[in-house]
């Protein structure tokens, strides 16, 4: 033991020389070592990543510019590494800014902006290039040309990990034919056993920026994909954050910093969607929480043997009789009116009393005498002696019985508790239970006011439901009765519910500073405030129609919906969440569908099980959508691609690599809500496709008994068939539509009937094509000659269950040939 | 019984058949209405004392899937009804199912028996013909009367003049398909004596209760079937013999009893062709079982569930049957007619059926 002391004694230095190895690590050079984190963890992934970081850096560059972006991406073996070229047409970067963007990790536009963009830390494209440089040792080239520039800018450049800058080997101007834009070559270790993702990206890039051209050329395949639109995105704004959605530590940080010196300018100012009104109901709560509330007391009753006139007159002295009288009249008039009153309420009602007085009698009413009124007044409603009487008080309390006829045989705060009490408890606790428990409640009161610490009775709906614990179990250990949770709540609510918010000035933002609690009082009332959602103009979503444009560009389907949502916040940052479904047409049947994530736009090609976006799909019953889902949970089976994008001015991703969204519930609810909002529409539509087999399936098997039907029943009675076109049409509810044709003179007589059995309106195109002129046609149909032929066009509407008729004449001889539309043709039956 | 009545029921056949060929040409769904044949659409008719079918109707339509087979069903059981009453043929119901399988037609053929069974019975509702009259038969009828009465049938093989003791034996006059062949002589009966099961008929027939008391002894076998429900109303009716009905001392038993004096569920439109209301019930009665002390059964659920919806069937609304249900709900018993056994041999035949005829007023 001795041994150890003498040693410990003799290193009396190693603190210091621990101290000596410590030392600040370099971004780049954690990153360095901690690349996984950015999604360079493998020379397959590493390149999907790096193709990614600078495929979304070009996005965003070009849509800031309002340039609809064309992006080419080429991927070619160079020796024992693959050299990645990735050029856009976007604005360029200026001779300063180049080398930071791709050599500076953390450097960038977006960070502190509340806004939708790819990128956000800056952190992308720079380990790209960090990433390339490690593994193959060589710099990146980049070329870029700024609009209008007449040469381009050309950089070699490595990211110097030591200290986080750029370190430039070669910078020097150069042609490029390019009228604008910028051009990055990687060099890195890599493979393409990432291949699917790779492609997935590009076409997913594709489905979401229906305003993007795409081009990828790698060693085995080259894409190019087209745009859909040539609408960009709305331009997006930067926006100040929400109330509901910003922390503690961020406000104290914006307490600091804000120009404002009141609290409502700080909120005004410093938020969006709040206005005068709003900072005015974010003080009230604050005030709440911070100061407090004050009980109110019912003014007392004519039955009531209080004089409140007397207790002003008694109180006031040498005032004159008549002023005094005035003085006494006002207050007890106007205590009278409130239906309620507070302390704080008596104190405006005896200040404007006194000022009444003044102007009436010319007699000054100092703050003493008002004071005096105040008091007498307060602890005539809360019936309570002076404190002097204290000892009269105690016995009074103990002999309530006592034969004194002045006294009240119940305290006010007893009743007036107990009216309370008794609304907002459950009708079986009796009455003298619930009276036992006021009277224990209004001790609370009268406890505190004796000490002098509360003689207002202001509380904190915290300290309130102290009060009310404190009462409830007395009650429950004495009444042998239980006073349960709901039932304190209860009274809780009902007692804060009469309480008064005292009009007391809220601190200054000085004051605020470094008063954590208050700090923390006021982000609770900002929480507690209904607010508008946060406007919308920072965030650009895809929109419904742009949604289905972009699966219906890269994905050959039956039936595409999509839902756009409205905007939500989530920590003080706004967010959409946009889904989409195809299906049918030529998606693989067999299997589970494949669900798409974007981000902002962006793809979300790893980590597919860590994604909120794929638990929310798989937690969905799909059955209740017409597709299959084995187990009923999970990924649904079927030809049915769904997408889902969440933009948000901050996305809440898993990791750094931004591959999966975090399971953040507000976001989960809109998930789920956007993509049933879609599912419903498919399901109506699978529903209406299952109908309709069902109607071709029962077409097909009565299609086949009743003609035999018919053959049967034409044999035992011994008559010719009978035509069952008409009961056929009439059995499936169908359209049917039937030409007559009659002799007329020299001519023919034609109708075109249509009939409708179904239960729905039916509005029809027919044409019916005839090979000789037809007249006498009626005014809604059209001819038009074509080749010897005539076109007549008819468009009828027809009601469930009804008929209509197109008739015209036409020499002997003509053919006709009908052609319906408008009907599905299950629905139709067409007798020529 | 004739060419004449072939023929009726022939034509009307083929009317059903035209129907159909005419709601085709004027573009109408097929379809024909039935009445539904379930218990809640049995109605007591006041005039005739039967039971019979009451205003509801079932449609079969053609208008789904399911009703265009029925229908297409139909037509071919009509086809080859219309053909064997021409050739003069007859058949069971169950060679009607298997013959189905014969026509060309998979669509039309039955699925099973219950399927063609209710085929004719609409059939037979429709047209208005009995099943009889198309020639059509059950599989088994077997049913036996024995007592002192001549009768004459026309078989195919001619007519046969049967007395029903003395040219039978000891199994009786088998009752045949079609009672309406059958020409009533002469006889020395002076009531119908309907019995349940076959040992207590044996047992009487052993006794020589039908010549001791001139009875005729009609062997019901459980259920009666339609031919044995129809002689039993043309002998009342055309000899003006009282009918009375013997059977066990239980729910089921009351329902037979039932089934002869007011007609079934599944024969309701036949009722007035086949139910005799003044039959009477000798027994075994709660009353018996109590007043006998015969050897008893405790009531099983079903039975005491049979009991109490007798309770609210209209038909066994009497006095009489509420006592007498009532009685059994609280003894909670039941007897077999063979329980009189318990008594002797000789007991039901010498002292219970003379005891309660006598008490009925029929001996």
């Amino acid at each position: 033991m001795t041994s150890f002391q003498s040693t410990l004694g003799e290193e009396a230095g190693i603190a210091e020389e621990l101290a000596e190895s410590q030392q600040a690590i370099s971004i780049a050079e954690f990153f360095e070592k901690n690349k996984h984190m950015l999604g360079f963890d493998s020379g397959a992934r590493g390149l999907v990543t790096a193709v990614k970081e600078a495929v979304d850096n070009a996005l965003d560059a070009a849509e800031e510019a309002g340039i609809l972006p064309d992006i080419y991406v080429e991927i070619e073996e160079a020796g024992d590494y693959y050299r990645l070229i990735v050029e856009d047409n976007g604005p360029g970067l200026t001779k300063e800014t180049l080398p930071k963007v791709f050599g500076k990790l953390l450097y960038g536009s977006r960070f502190h902006a509340r806004e939708q963009s790819r990128g956000q830390q800056g952190i992308g494209i720079s380990a790209a290039v960090l990433y390339a440089q490690l593994t193959s040792g060589k710099p990146a080239k980049i070329t870029s040309r700024t609009q209008g520039a007449s040469e381009a800018e050309y950089f070699e450049l490595i990211v110097d990990t030591d200290d986080n800058e750029p370190e430039i080997s070669v910078e020097e101007t150069t042609s490029w034919d390019r009228p604008h834009g910028t051009r990055i070559v990687l060099e890195m270790e890599a493979n393409m056993r990432a291949r699917n993702q790779l492609h997935d990206y590009i076409k997913h890039t594709a489905v979401v920026n229906p305003h993007a051209r795409l081009e990828l050329r790698e060693p085995q395949e080259h894409f190019k994909f087209e745009r859909a639109t040539d609408q960009l995105p709305e331009e997006t704004e930067e926006i100040r954050p929400h109330p509901h959605g910003v922390e503690l530590g961020t406000v104290m940080k914006m307490l600091t910093a804000t120009d404002s010196q009141t609290v409502s300018g700080f909120l005004q100012e410093e938020f969006t969607r709040v206005g005068k009104k709003t900072a005015d109901s974010v003080i009230d709560e604050f005030r709440d929480r911070h100061y407090g509330r004050e009980m109110r007391w019912r003014p007392p009753a004519s039955r009531e043997d209080i004089d409140l006139h007397a207790a002003v007159s008694n109180a006031t002295s040498n005032k004159g009789a008549d002023a005094t009288a005035a003085f006494a009249d006002a207050i007890a008039d106007a205590v009278d009116d409130h239906d309620r009153i507070a302390h704080h309420e008596l104190l405006e009602v005896v200040d404007s009393a006194a000022d009444a007085v003044e102007d009436d009698h010319g007699t000054t009413f100092g703050d003493t005498v008002r004071e005096n009124a105040v008091e007498a007044v307060w602890l005539a409603l809360i019936d309570a002696r002076e404190l002097e009487d204290e000892t009269e008080a105690d016995a009074d309390a103990a002999s309530a019985t006592d034969d004194n006829p002045s006294e009240p045989d119940v305290s006010r705060l007893v009743a007036g508790l107990y009216e309370l009490a008794d609304e907002a408890t459950s009708t079986r606790k009796d009455d003298e239970v619930i009276h036992a428990f006021a009277e224990r409640f209004a001790a609370k009161f009268e406890d505190a006011r004796e000490a002098e610490e509360n003689v207002r009775h202001r509380l904190t709906r915290t300290e309130l439901e102290a009060y009310v614990d404190r009462a409830a179990d007395l009650t429950e250990e004495y009444d042998d009765i239980t006073f349960g949770d709901t039932a304190r709540e209860n009274v809780v609510d009902a007692v804060w519910g009469v309480m008064s918010t005292v009009p007391d000035d809220p601190p200054l933002v000085r004051e605020l500073n470094n008063d954590r609690d208050a700090t923390s009082n006021l982000v609770d009332g900002m929480r507690a405030t209904d607010i508008m959602a946060p406007p919308t103009r920072c965030l650009a979503p895809i929109t419904e129609d742009l949604i289905s444009a972009g699966l219906e560009k890269e994905f050959d389907a039956d039936f595409y919906a999509s839902a756009t949502r409205d905007a939500e916040v989530h920590g003080g940052d706004p967010f959409i969440v946009e889904a989409g479904i195809a299906y049918g047409g030529d998606l693989p049947a067999e299997g589970s569908a494949d669900v798409m994530r974007f981000a902002n736009r962006v793809p979300l090609v790893y980590q597919r099980g860590a994604c909120a976006t794929t638990d929310v799909v798989k937690s969905i019953g799909w059955r209740n959508y017409g597709l299959d889902q084995p187990g009923g949970s999970g990924l649904p089976n079927g030809p049915a691609v769904i997408m889902v994008h969440v933009a948000s001015t901050n996305v809440p991703f898993t990791s750094e690599s931004k591959d999966a969204v975090a399971n953040v519930p507000e976001m989960e609810d809109e998930i789920e809500l956007a993509i049933r909002e879609a599912a419903r529409e498919l399901k109506s539509y699978l529903n209406k496709r299952r109908s309709m087999q069902q109607r071709r399936k029962k077409q097909n098997v009565l299609g086949k008994i009743l003609p035999e039907m018919a053959e049967k029943v034409a044999e035992v009675t011994g008559r010719e068939e009978p035509n069952i076109d008409d009961a056929i049409a009439r059995i499936m509810n169908n359209v049917l539509v039937e030409r007559g044709v009659e002799e007329n003179g020299d001519g023919q007589a034609v109708s075109v009937t249509v009939e409708n059995n179904s239960s729905t309106n039916e509005s029809l195109e027919i044409t019916d094509i005839v090979t000789a002129e037809p007249t006498g046609l009626p005014d809604d149909a059209t001819v038009v000659e074509m080749d010897g032929e005539w076109f007549i066009k008819w468009a009828p509407e027809v009601s469930s269950n009804d008929e209509t008729a197109l008739e015209y004449e036409v020499a002997d001889g003509a053919e006709f040939d009908l052609d319906v539309k408008g009907v599905e043709s299950e629905k139709l039956t067409v007798k020529q | 019984m004739s060419a004449d009545n072939e023929q009726q029921a022939r034509e009307q056949l083929i009317d059903l058949a035209a129907q159909f060929y005419d709601q085709f040409e004027l573009g109408e769904i097929p379809h024909m209405s039935v009445p539904t044949r379930t218990k809640n659409n049995i109605e007591y008719d006041e005039d005739s004392n039967v039971w019979v079918y009451g205003d509801r109707e079932s449609t079969r339509s053609a208008n789904s899937v399911k009703g265009a087979r029925k229908l297409l069903k139909a037509v071919y059981t009509i086809e080859f009804l219309a053909e064997q009453l021409d050739e003069d043929r007859s058949s069971t119901l169950r060679e009607l199912y298997y013959l189905s399988e014969s026509w060309d037609n998979n669509e039309a053929q039955f699925n099973d028996q219950d399927e063609s069974n209710s085929m004719i019975e609409d059939l037979e509702i429709v047209s208005g013909v009995t099943r009889e009259d198309f020639h059509m038969r059950p599989e088994e009828s077997g049913a036996t009367i024995m007592g002192p009465l001549n009768l004459r049938e026309q078989t195919r093989r001619g007519e046969r003049e049967i007395h029903c003791q003395e040219d039978v034996g000891e199994g009786g006059y088998q009752i045949p398909n079609n009672p309406d062949t059958i020409e009533f002589l002469d006889n020395d009966a002076d009531f119908i004596l309907a019995v349940e099961t076959g040992g207590m008929r044996d047992r009487l027939v052993e006794n020589g209760f039908d010549e001791e008391y001139n009875a005729l002894i009609v062997h019901l076998k459980g259920q009666p079937a339609r031919a044995t429900r129809r002689i039993t109303k043309r002998l009342h009716d055309e000899l003006d013999l009282p009918v009375t009905v013997f059977a066990d001392g239980d729910p089921w038993s009351y329902r037979i009893y039932g089934s002869v004096a007011y007609g079934s569920i599944k024969s309701a439109h036949l009722s007035e062709y086949l139910a005799t209301p003044e039959a009477k019930y000798i027994g075994i009665q709660p009353a018996d079982i109590v007043e006998y002390e015969l050897p008893t059964d405790p009531l099983s659920d079903s039975d005491i569930n049979a009991l109490e919806s007798e309770l609210e069937d209209p038909r066994f609304q009497t006095d009489y049957w509420e006592e007498q249900i009532e009685l059994q709900l609280e003894i909670g018993k039941k007897s077999e007619q063979q329980s009189l056994a318990a008594r002797g041999l000789d007991f039901v035949t010498d002292t219970y059926l003379p005891e309660r005829l006598d008490e009925m007023g029929i001996l």
